[in-house]
């Protein structure tokens, strides 16, 4: 692991388990061998002798080491072998409110308990055995899942069906890999060889399987860091004005990229279950005309990057049509729905309010006419984005992206080569890379590396 | 047979302590002689116990050596200064390397043996050496004193005392031939086994298993009626496996190829439950990689009929062996079924094929260096280890006798590792996994097969070889002469350009015109040193005449790029097996370690925490775990 590692099997670890901020209920986990002596240091049971049940809900007060009580609280005992991280556990479980968990988490540490490391009860989990590295990866991504749907996908991951899908992709690739392996070791003996057109088409049917995978990494993204939506059009055409509205109406969510400046806006909100990471790019411009260059490039770029392009039209403007022709053919290849604001203007000289163009939704960010159902078509535009997450079958991370690209590429390399005998060892050769490419997703193959970055993830207590 | 009588050699050498020899091998096989002849290279005395000494590296079973996989293993012994590779160019009949349809890597010498003159070949070199003696007796005891091996007791009751012992026995141990119902107990057929040696093993706390192997019956080659069989050449010019290996012209003898008829699936079939495989007289496993007729025709129902290689057993013999035909079924069957394979009508044996059952100690009871982990200075190799074949056996010989020496030296032990040779790949797999079938190398079981070549052996081993002692000046300088020249003949084919247009049959493979350089023609598919032996004529006297150099250019020039592809994952391997674990390591104290974890570690005493992962069943969550527990107790050491 790559920071300095104090775990070892004598600590017992303690962490707030549950969020910083007011709540009903706060959670203080314990794990490690001499967890329950530290609960019963300083646990008082309501009723006097009772033992310590596992997975029994016990009732009693925490008293402090000065003799103070601190608080009435529930605890749970777990042996060893059954709890989440394979170790001894105990969880605490308190009234919310900072001062009274965060007492108690002193207590214990002031005991000898050892505060936990990011990631760490995860960590022991993998290492115990309890969950592989893709479900260790999902139970981060549920821990940071803001909506209800990357809490699903997350879920999937947990369960293991994208595990088994992995799984099971790379036993028909070691199937493949296999005959070509037979086709070295025993290629002068009588044995029936899968022909090179057939082999051809066995990994031709493998590259379409990872790249289906790969590809979801879209709508996993989707799923991860929400579903795009950049602001753009002319100066004045109230991009900025949409952006607030937006806002405004709806439950922010906590930006998944803490500390990142930006110049631009960039926020999260929650759209019908759906996290919608909403961009207003009212500091650059993206309209024709006397724009800098480096800004258009920059407005772009987001533009590219997005899932759907909001373009505000002024439509008080008498030359919106002809500012409208100009501006779409240079704008980058994108899903776009056009948006006609300031209809709130037009209203009042009803005759002007004619759009002609196709498509467009009129809006008045003004008096929030049209924005139902801009919202309406939003959700439609996300939904039909969205993968199908009940699969279980959808790339969140890009670390996963990243390895079933390379087994893509060694998937190919490996294409072109297994029709050629005299090639043979150098399909292997591809065919392996590829194997090993999926055994760094599910932590077959065991990297240092792979796990420092993994658990380097992870928050303190989760 | 050979008509050697039975020999003591004495040596004249100074004793340099009380025992009688530094080294005493028990078994004259591939293994044995191997471990000897490594073991008086390096300077020490050494005493091969064989029950015949006329039967030196006898090939008990198949007459040939090297094929894929195998030849590797051969070249590696020839460049860490073995035997095998000599004594097969010396006195092989038939040469040819498989594979040449496949790319260099897998390009796989193998040699038809006249197994006579073999033996003879061995048992003479043997002779000549100064430290060895060849001693006639049947091994019956492993002495020991404080912990350590001593010596060995012999059946008859001889003490012969020494500081280490390789013990490489073969189908000896225990071993039990099977013919139908019949058991006879022996180590070949007509050789008593040596069945005292297991219970002293036994006795020494060795946990023992069974395997199984078969052979088929030998044919006398008057009674073939050839016609009928397809004829396989030997390959010109003769591919020799040494590199130290004079070269010799001499017609090579042809082997045959013929196929069972319908007649014989039916007369097997209808008598499988004679067989003391399927009617449970053998429980142990054979090899799926070499299974007996009967087991063919059992498990691939669907397939009428399989392929019978007619293989001479010499110059000086009649005696054939059809390779494809083992068998442990009863007398009669054998002959009427022989019988009705092609060509075979009339055919006569010589010989009864057998199914033997043998002792072996699962190889977890040794470290990498093939000492034994309950005694020191017990060394085993070959088929003890669970492995079969010549070649396999030769390489852990020759292993285990550097390693013997380097144990009485008190150095470091000698260990190759799964990125440098076949024979590191083989003796990692056997430490790190369990023996469901005798072990037999192919070169997929080396994840850097690329890498390890036949015609790099001595590129990968011979800075080990000079550092060791095993080969001489002169082998070395010759090597580093080639070397250089292969240097300049890649960086001549990397800078001479040919037009395309010039490229007569695969020109067509180009879409562009222009020029290509003679390096990036090689990448191609299909093209080899022989496809541009004409456009290196234009450049009459700029490229070597040398194919050899040749031939080690173009295949460097081949992998080149997926060698370098592999170096970061070989570097990352390196690291991990650099992280050693003592052997006295207690798993069982260990927190937060599975039971199971617990156990195949203590089972198994990996070397180093990349050895450790490659432990059947174990998880990486385990091997996380150990090292953790690893750097806490090498944080308390320092």
């Amino acid at each position: 692991m790559c920071r300095k590692n104090r775990s070892s099997d004598d600590d017992t670890i303690v962490a707030i388990i549950t969020p910083p901020g007011e709540g009903g209920i706060a959670a203080v986990r314990l794990a490690g061998r001499h967890s329950r002596y530290y609960l019963k240091k300083f646990f008082v049971h309501t009723r006097e002798s009772v033992p310590l049940k596992p997975f029994v809900m016990h009732y009693g007060s925490f008293v402090s080491a000065a003799g103070e009580t601190i608080d009435e609280i529930t605890a749970v005992y777990m042996p060893k072998g059954k709890s989440y991280t394979g170790l001894e556990q105990v969880e605490v479980f308190c009234h919310g409110g900072r001062q009274i968990v965060r007492l108690i988490l002193q207590e214990l540490v002031n005991a000898g308990a050892r505060p936990a490391e990011p990631g760490e009860f995860t960590r022991l989990a993998f290492l115990n055995g309890n969950i592989d590295l893709a479900k260790a990866e999902a139970v981060a991504e549920i821990i940071a899942a803001d909506t209800e749907h990357s809490y699903q996908a997350s879920r999937e991951h947990l369960l293991g069906a994208y595990s088994r899908h992995i799984e099971q992709l790379r036993e028909d690739l070691v199937n493949v890999a296999a005959e070509v392996e037979a086709g070295i070791d025993f290629g002068e003996e009588e044995i029936e060889l899968a022909p090179g057109i057939k082999l051809k088409q066995m990994i031709d049917h493998l590259i379409d399987r990872v790249k289906e995978l790969a590809d979801s990494y879209r709508g996993g993204r989707i799923i991860r860091e929400g579903f795009k939506v950049v602001i753009g059009g002319r100066a004045n055409a109230g991009k900025s004005s949409l952006f607030n509205l937006l806002l405004r109406q709806e439950r922010a969510l906590v930006n998944p990229f803490p500390g990142t400046t930006r110049d631009y806006l960039s926020e999260w909100i929650d759209l019908e279950g759906f996290a919608v990471n909403l961009i207003d790019t009212a500091g650059l411009r993206t309209g024709g005309g006397t724009v800098e260059k480096a800004g258009r490039a920059h407005a772009h770029r987001l533009i590219r990057d997005s899932d759907l392009l909001v373009w505000m039209i002024d439509l008080s403007r008498k030359n919106y049509r002809v500012n409208l022709q100009k501006d779409l053919p240079a704008l980058p290849k994108c899903p776009i729905l056009l948006v006609g604001n300031k209809i709130d203007l037009l209203l009042k000289n009803r005759k002007q309010f004619k759009i002609n163009i196709e498509g467009v939704m009129p809006l008045s960010c003004t008096t929030g006419r049209g924005i139902g159902l801009l919202k309406k078509e939003l959700v439609r535009r996300i939904e039909a984005n969205m993968p199908d997450i009940t699969s279980g079958l959808v790339v969140t991370s890009l670390r996963h992206k990243q390895k079933l690209h390379m087994a893509l590429r060694n998937l190919k390399q490996a294409r072109t080569k297994v029709a050629y005998s005299e090639s043979l060892e150098l399909a292997a050769f591809d065919l392996r890379q590829a194997i090993s490419a999926l055994d760094e997703i599910t932590g077959r193959i065991y990297t240092e590396e792979v796990l420092g970055k993994i658990f380097s993830r992870f928050c303190v207590g989760k | 047979m050979m008509e050697q009588a039975a020999k003591t050699y004495k040596a004249n050498r100074p004793r340099l302590n009380l025992s009688d020899y530094d080294i005493i091998v028990v078994g004259g096989g591939h293994a044995g002689v191997e471990a000897a002849l490594a073991v008086v290279r390096m300077g020490r005395s050494a005493a091969i116990v064989t029950m015949d000494a006329g039967k030196l590296a006898l090939m008990s079973c198949n007459p040939a050596i090297g094929g894929i996989g195998k030849s590797q293993l051969v070249k590696e012994i020839d460049a860490l200064g073995g035997l095998m590779a000599q004594a097969i160019d010396a006195t092989g009949i038939q040469f040819r390397r498989l594979n040449l349809s496949r790319g260099p890597a897998v390009w796989s010498t193998r040699a038809q043996a006249d197994r006579i003159a073999y033996t003879d070949y061995i048992a003479e070199f043997c002779s000549r050496q100064k430290n060895l003696d060849v001693i006639e007796a049947l091994g019956g005891e492993i002495l020991t004193e404080n912990d350590r091996v001593a010596g060995i007791r012999t059946e008859k009751g001889k003490i012969i005392s020494s500081r280490a012992v390789v013990v490489a026995t073969g189908t000896f141990l225990g071993g039990l031939i099977h013919i139908g119902a019949k058991k006879t107990k022996a180590g070949r057929m007509g050789e008593p086994a040596a069945y005292k040696l297991s219970d002293s093993l036994r006795s020494l706390g060795f946990e023992l298993g069974r395997l199984k192997t078969g052979t088929p019956p030998r044919l006398n080659g008057e009674t073939i009626d050839w016609s009928r069989c397809e004829v396989q050449l030997g390959e010109v010019p003769i591919p020799f496996f040494s590199h130290s290996s004079p070269g010799r012209e001499f017609d090579q003898t042809p082997c045959h190829l013929t196929c069972t008829s319908s007649r014989t699936k039916e007369i097997i079939s209808e008598n499988f439950h004679r067989s003391p495989i399927f009617s449970g007289q053998i429980k142990s496993t054979g090899p799926r990689y070499c299974p007996s007729i009967e087991d063919k025709f059992y498990r691939f129902a669907d397939k009428p009929r399989h392929q019978i290689f007619l293989e001479p057993e010499g110059n000086g013999t009649n005696e054939i062996y059809p390779n494809g035909f083992a068998t442990g079924l009863p007398e009669e069957v054998q002959k009427a079924a022989i019988r009705t394979v092609i060509g075979l009508e009339e055919v006569e044996l010589t010989k009864l094929g057998y199914a033997i059952e043998y002792d072996y100690c699962p190889a977890y009871q040794v470290g990498p260096s093939l000492e034994t982990r309950r005694l020191r200075g017990l060394f085993f190799a070959g088929q003890i280890n669970g492995t079969s074949g010549y070649e396999e056996a030769g390489a852990q010989g020759l292993m285990a006798g550097i390693n013997a020496v380097l144990y009485i030296n008190k150095e470091e032990p000698f260990v190759l590792d799964r990125s440098e040779a076949y024979t590191g790949v083989m003796i990692d797999d056997l430490v790190t996994r369990s023996t469901t079938e005798p072990y037999r190398m192919f070169t997929s079981r080396a994840e850097y097969r690329l890498a390890l070549r036949e015609d790099n052996a001595r590129d990968r081993l011979f800075g080990h070889a000079v550092r060791l002692g095993l080969i001489n000046k002169e082998s070395f300088d010759r090597f580093y002469r080639l070397q250089a020249e292969t240097q300049k003949e890649i960086a001549l084919l990397d800078e001479t350009r040919v037009r395309i247009s010039d490229l007569q049959e695969i020109k067509h493979r180009f879409k562009k015109r222009g020029t290509i350089t003679l390096a990036d023609l090689l990448k191609q598919p299909g093209i080899g040193v022989r496809e541009i032996l004409p456009l290196l004529a234009a450049h009459n006297g700029r490229f070597s005449n040398d194919r050899e150099i040749l031939e080690r250019a173009a295949i460097r020039i081949r992998y080149q790029g997926y060698i370098d592809k592999q170096e970061r994952e070989i570097e990352k391997f390196r690291k991990s097996e650099a992280e050693s674990v003592p052997d006295s390591f207690d798993y069982r104290s260990l927190t937060g370690l599975k039971r199971e974890a617990k156990e195949k570690f203590t089972r198994f005493r990996p070397r180093s925490l990349g050895q450790a992962g490659r432990i059947e069943g174990v998880t990486p969550g385990d091997v996380a775990v150990l090292s953790v527990h690893l750097r806490k107790y090498k944080a308390l050491r320092s």
